[in-house]
C-alpha cells in the first residue's frame, strides 16, 4: 500500500512540464499500443480457449484425457522465454521463414517478430490457458438441461451453442479474459525482448536509459489508473452476470465419442496449438542447452545464478506466508473495517506491474532507508510487495473452505482459541499454505523486471541472465536457465490443474 | 434464586428473559425463558429463521446475550456484562454438518476434548464411548470414509466423551435419509436416557420433536410461543400458530352461550371457565372428525389425500369454511360426495377471533 502511495505522490508532485512532455509524446502511443495488444490477445484467446475447452469437454477420442494436462503446460513458460524462442524461429532467414518460402515462393516475406503481430502471437500463446481453464470448468459444470430445453423448443446445435451455451459460460470467459489482459498489460519480459513499446517497457526505459524516476512515476500512475478502472470493470461485470445454474442437483454433460476423422482433425488442431505454445520452444531450449553444455557454458558461474534465484525465492515465499497467515486469518474470521482496510491494502500490490513495483520500492527505500539501496533486501521487499497478494489469495481461500463449525466444535469441547488454532485450524490449512508457498516461490523464480532493476551489482538471477543473453541474441547461453525455470514451473502448473479437478 | 419444589429434579439450565441481537434493533431471539431439568430432553421447534439455532448458539457461548441471563449448572455463564467463553462452559455440541475433524481418526476425534485426564482414563473413556455408540470397529478410520449415520455417531461420541453438563444438537438428523433418521432417533434417545444427560435438540419437524422430547419449546419469530409436553402442545396449543405447526388444524367460528360453544358442526360444553369475547374460533383436528355419507349433509368432499393407513379429506362446508377429516383407508369416499360430519371434541380449544376475520 505504502509503495503505491509513494508512486502516486511522486507523480502528482512532478513538474507540470514533465506531464506535458509525456502526454504529447509518449502516452497516446503507449495507450494505443497497449490497447491493440490487449485486443489482439483477447480475440485469439477467445477463439483458442473456447474451441479447445469445447472439444475436450464434449468429446472423447483417443488421447483426449492427456490433452487436458498438456494444455496447461504453456503456463509454465515465462513470457520472455517464449518471446526469445520466437525471435529465433521467426527472424529473417529463420526456420519458419524457410518453411514459408518453400510453400509460398522464394520472395514471400513473413511478419517480423518485432511487431504488434509478433507480440500478440507470443502473449496469446502464453495466456490462452487462463481462458481455456475457466471455459473448461464452466462447460464441465454446465447444466445440460438448458441445452436440452433449447433442443426441445426446436433450436439446432449451432443456435443452441450461440444463444444458450455461450451466454451461460460468459461470466467464466470474461473472468479468464480479465486475467489474461491483466497479465498482458503488466508483462515486461516479452514486450521488451520484442521491442514493442508498452507502458511497462517505457517505465523501464525511463528508469534505466534516462534515470528519470519522475517520468517513470508519471507513466506508472497512468498504468495503475488504467488497472484500477479495469479491476472496477471486472467487479461490475461479475456482479451483473451472476447466473445461478448450479442449485441442487443437475445433470453434467457427458462427453460423446466422435468419428475417427473428426478425432484426427481435433488431434491435429490440439497438436498445432500445443507445439506452438510449448512443444517447439521446449525442444529448442533442450537443443540449445545441449549445445551450451558441450561448449562448456555450464560453469560454476551458472550454479551461482541458480543459487541466487533459489535462495531469494525461498526466503521471499517463506516471509510472504508468515506475513500472510495473520492477514488471511483476520480477513476470513474477524472482519472489521480495520482488518478489511489492511487486507485490501496488501492487495494493491496486485495492480502494480513488475517495473512499477520495482520503482515504488526503489523510491520508497531511497527516501526512508537509503543505506539499504543496492542490497538484496530491496529486491526481497519488491518481491514481497508484488507477490504477497498471490499468497494471500491462496491462503484466504484455504481458510474460507474451512467451516467455522470445526473451530467451534473444538471450543465447545473445552479447547482454548490458541490451542484450537494449532490443533484444528493449522493442520487443515497446511496443504493450502504449502501450495501458496510454492506459487510465490515459482513467481519469484520467474520474476524479471524488478530483479533487473533492483539487483545488487553482480547478483544475477536466472531470469535476469536469460533476458540479458536473449537481448544479445545469444540463444545458446540463455537456454540452460530458461529450461531450468520451465522445469521448476511445470509441477506448479500441474498443481493448479489438480486444484481445478478437485473443485469440479 | 427461588428454592425448587422438593420433588423436582435439579435444574441444569435456566434461560431467563434472554434476548440476542446480531444487529441492534432486530433481535434474533427476544425475551426467551425456559428451564431444563437434569436428564430431560428438550426440543426447540419452529420454522426456519425462528431463532432456534441462535438459542442453541447462545447457550453454547458462540453468541452473547443482549439482555437476560443464562444459568448453567447454577453458574451464571451469560449476562449482559459477563460472557463465559464456550471452552469453559462444559457443554457438548453436535453440529448439523457434524464438523468432524477431517485430519483425525475416529478415535482421535472422540478423544479430542479429553485433555485434562490421564492417558489411561482418556483411553478408557474413548473405548467406553466407542462401545456405547457402536463404533469400536471403526476407531482407526477417517471421517470421510464413514457413512452419514456413522459420522453422526462419531459427532455424538465426541461431544459426550468429556461428560458435558448438557448436550446441544443442531438439527442432527437433517443430513440422514428417512430410514436412518428413524433409527438414529431411537438410538439417541436411549443413549441420552442411559447416560442421564440433559439435551436440547433443534428441529423443524414436529414428528421428530414429539418422538424425541420430554418437553418442547415452540419458537416463532424469535419468541417462545409455548413450552410444554408434546401431548399438551397437540391437544391444548397455546396459539393458532402452535396448533397448526404441530399438525393439521382447522379453525371454525363459534359463539359462546353460557358454558356452551355453538358452531356449525355442533355444540360442546366449554372445558374450563372462559372469560373473553363471545365470538371465538374453535380448533378442529382431523382425528376429531367422523365422516358419513349423507344427501342432506353440511359439506362436500373437495380433496382427498391417501396417506397409507388413513385418508385425509378436505370438506367444504355450506358456509364456505374448509375442514379436514381423516378416515381409516377402508372407509373411502370419492371427491364431490356430500357428507355429514360428527365432531367429537375431546379437547375443545378456543381462540379469540381476530378482528379482521369475518
Amino acid at each position: 500500500m505504502l509503495p503505491l502511495l509513494y508512486v502516486v505522490v511522486t507523480a502528482m508532485t512532478a513538474d507540470f512540464a514533465v506531464w506535458q512532455r509525456l502526454w504529447s509524446t509518449r502516452v497516446p502511443e503507449l495507450l494505443l499500443n497497449t490497447l491493440s495488444l490487449s485486443i489482439g490477445v483477447t480475440v485469439i484467446n477467445l477463439i483458442l480457449g473456447v474451441s479447445l475447452a469445447w472439444i475436450l469437454t464434449r468429446y472423447t477420442f483417443p488421447g483426449s484425457g492427456v490433452w487436458n494436462w498438456l494444455l496447461i503446460l504453456p503456463l509454465s513458460i515465462p513470457s520472455y522465454v517464449l518471446a526469445y524462442t520466437f525471435t529465433s524461429l521467426l527472424k529473417r532467414g529463420g526456420p519458419v521463414e524457410h518453411l514459408w518460402q518453400s510453400l509460398a515462393g522464394a520472395e514471400a516475406v513473413l511478419f517480423s517478430p518485432f511487431s504488434l503481430t509478433g507480440a500478440v502471437l507470443v502473449l496469446a500463446l502464453n495466456t490462452f490457458p487462463f481462458v481455456y481453464l475457466l471455459a473448461r470448468s464452466a462447460l464441465k459444470n454446465f447444466n445440460v438441461s438448458f441445452e436440452e430445453v433449447a433442443h426441445v423448443t426446436g433450436a439446432g446445435r449451432v443456435t443452441t451453442f450461440v444463444r444458450v451455451s455461450l451466454p451461460l459460460i460468459r461470466p467464466s470467459l470474461i473472468a479468464g479474459l480479465f486475467l489474461a489482459i491483466l497479465y498482458v498489460a503488466s508483462d515486461f519480459g516479452a514486450v521488451s525482448l520484442l521491442r514493442y513499446q508498452t507502458f511497462t517497457y517505457a517505465v523501464y526505459q525511463q528508469m534505466t536509459g534516462r534515470f528519470d524516476n519522475t517520468a517513470a512515476a508519471c507513466l506508472s500512475l497512468v498504468l495503475v489508473a488504467c488497472a484500477f478502472v479495469f479491476l472496477a470493470g471486472e467487479r461490475w461485470f461479475r456482479r451483473r452476470s451472476r447466473f445461478y445454474q448450479t442449485t441442487g442437483r443437475y445433470r453434467k454433460p457427458i462427453p460423446q465419442p466422435c468419428h475417427p476423422l473428426t478425432a484426427l482433425l481435433f488431434t491435429g488442431y490440439l497438436l498445432l496449438v500445443f507445439a506452438a505454445a510449448f512443444g517447439v520452444p521446449v525442444v529448442l531450449l533442450i537443443q540449445w542447452t545441449i549445445e551450451a553444455a558441450s561448449a562448456g557454458h555450464l560453469s560454476g558461474k551458472f550454479l551461482g545464478y541458480v543459487w541466487n534465484s533459489l535462495s531469494l525465492s525461498a526466503v521471499t515465499a517463506t516471509v510472504a506466508i508468515v506475513c500472510g497467515i495473520p492477514l488471511a486469518y483476520v480477513a476470513c474470521r474477524r472482519q472489521t473495517w480495520a482488518s478489511t482496510l489492511c487486507v485490501q491494502g496488501a492487495y494493491t500490490g496486485y495492480v502494480l506491474p513488475g517495473p512499477v513495483a520495482a520503482l515504488a520500492v526503489l523510491v520508497l527505500v531511497s527516501q526512508i532507508i537509503p543505506q539499504l539501496y543496492g542490497t538484496v533486501f530491496v529486491l526481497l521487499l519488491a518481491y514481497l510487495v508484488h507477490f504477497l497478494p498471490a499468497a494471500l489469495q491462496g491462503m484466504e481461500s484455504t481458510f474460507q473452505q474451512l467451516t467455522p463449525n470445526l473451530e467451534e466444535a473444538s471450543r465447545s469441547l473445552g479447547i482454548r482459541s490458541i490451542r484450537t488454532f494449532f490443533h484444528v485450524t493449522f493442520p487443515l490449512v497446511r496443504g493450502g499454505f504449502l501450495s501458496a508457498w510454492i506459487l510465490v516461490f515459482v513467481q519469484c523464480m520467474k520474476e524479471l523486471p524488478a530483479s533487473l532493476l533492483l539487483r545488487p551489482v553482480g547478483f544475477d538471477t536466472l531470469a535476469v541472465r536469460i533476458w540479458l543473453e536473449a537481448s544479445e541474441e545469444l540463444y545458446q547461453s540463455a537456454a540452460p536457465p530458461a529450461l531450468l525455470i520451465v522445469l521448476i514451473t511445470i509441477p506448479v502448473a500441474l498443481l493448479l490443474m489438480q486444484k481445478d479437478r478437485q473443485t469440479t | 434464586m427461588t428454592q425448587p419444589p422438593p420433588n423436582a429434579k435439579p435444574l441444569v439450565l435456566e434461560i431467563k428473559n434472554v434476548t440476542c441481537a446480531y444487529e441492534a434493533g432486530r433481535p434474533a431471539i427476544e425475551d426467551v425463558s425456559f428451564a431444563v431439568q437434569k436428564g430431560e430432553i428438550i426440543c426447540l421447534l419452529g420454522p426456519s429463521g425462528c431463532g432456534k439455532t441462535t438459542t442453541l448458539r447462545v447457550i453454547a457461548g458462540f453468541e452473547s446475550v443482549s439482555s437476560g441471563e443464562i444459568i448453567l449448572n447454577e453458574n451464571a455463564v451469560a449476562t449482559v456484562d459477563r460472557h463465559v467463553p464456550p471452552e469453559q462452559r462444559h457443554v457438548g455440541m453436535v453440529f448439523q454438518e457434524y464438523a468432524l475433524f477431517p485430519h483425525l481418526t475416529v478415535e482421535k476425534n472422540v478423544g479430542f476434548g479429553l485433555t485434562h485426564v490421564s492417558a489411561n482414563d482418556r483411553q478408557r473413556q474413548i473405548d467406553k464411548m466407542l462401545a456405547l455408540t457402536g463404533l469400536s470397529d471403526l476407531a482407526d478410520r477417517y471421517p470421510h470414509s464413514l457413512s452419514g449415520g456413522q459420522q453422526q455417531r462419531v459427532a455424538l461420541a465426541r461431544a459426550l466423551a468429556p461428560q458435558p453438563v448438557m448436550l446441544l444438537l443442531d438439527e442432527p438428523f437433517s443430513n440422514l435419509g428417512p430410514d436412518m433418521t428413524y433409527h438414529m432417533r431411537r438410538e439417541l434417545r436411549q443413549l441420552l436416557k442411559k447416560l442421564r444427560t440433559s439435551a436440547i435438540l433443534v428441529t423443524h419437524d414436529h414428528v421428530e420433536a414429539f418422538a424425541m422430547a420430554d418437553t418442547v419449546a415452540v419458537l416463532n419469530h424469535g419468541k417462545l410461543e409455548q413450552f410444554a409436553s408434546p401431548e399438551t402442545l397437540y391437544n391444548h396449543p397455546a396459539s393458532p400458530f402452535v396448533a397448526k405447526f404441530v399438525g393439521q388444524a382447522d379453525f371454525i367460528p363459534g359463539t359462546i352461550h353460557d358454558s356452551t360453544i355453538v358452531t356449525e358442526l355442533g355444540e360442546w360444553p366449554l372445558p374450563q371457565p372462559y372469560q373473553g369475547p363471545r365470538d371465538v374460533l374453535v380448533m378442529i383436528r382431523p382425528d376429531d372428525v367422523r365422516i358419513e355419507k349423507s344427501e342432506t349433509g353440511c359439506g362436500i368432499i373437495e380433496s382427498r389425500e391417501f396417506r397409507g393407513s388413513d385418508v385425509l379429506y378436505g370438506i367444504r362446508l355450506n358456509t364456505g369454511e374448509l375442514v379436514h377429516g381423516s378416515e381409516p383407508s377402508p372407509r373411502s369416499f370419492p371427491i364431490k360426495t356430500r357428507v355429514k360430519l360428527n365432531v367429537t371434541a375431546t379437547h375443545t380449544v378456543v381462540f379469540d377471533r381476530p378482528a379482521h376475520d369475518s
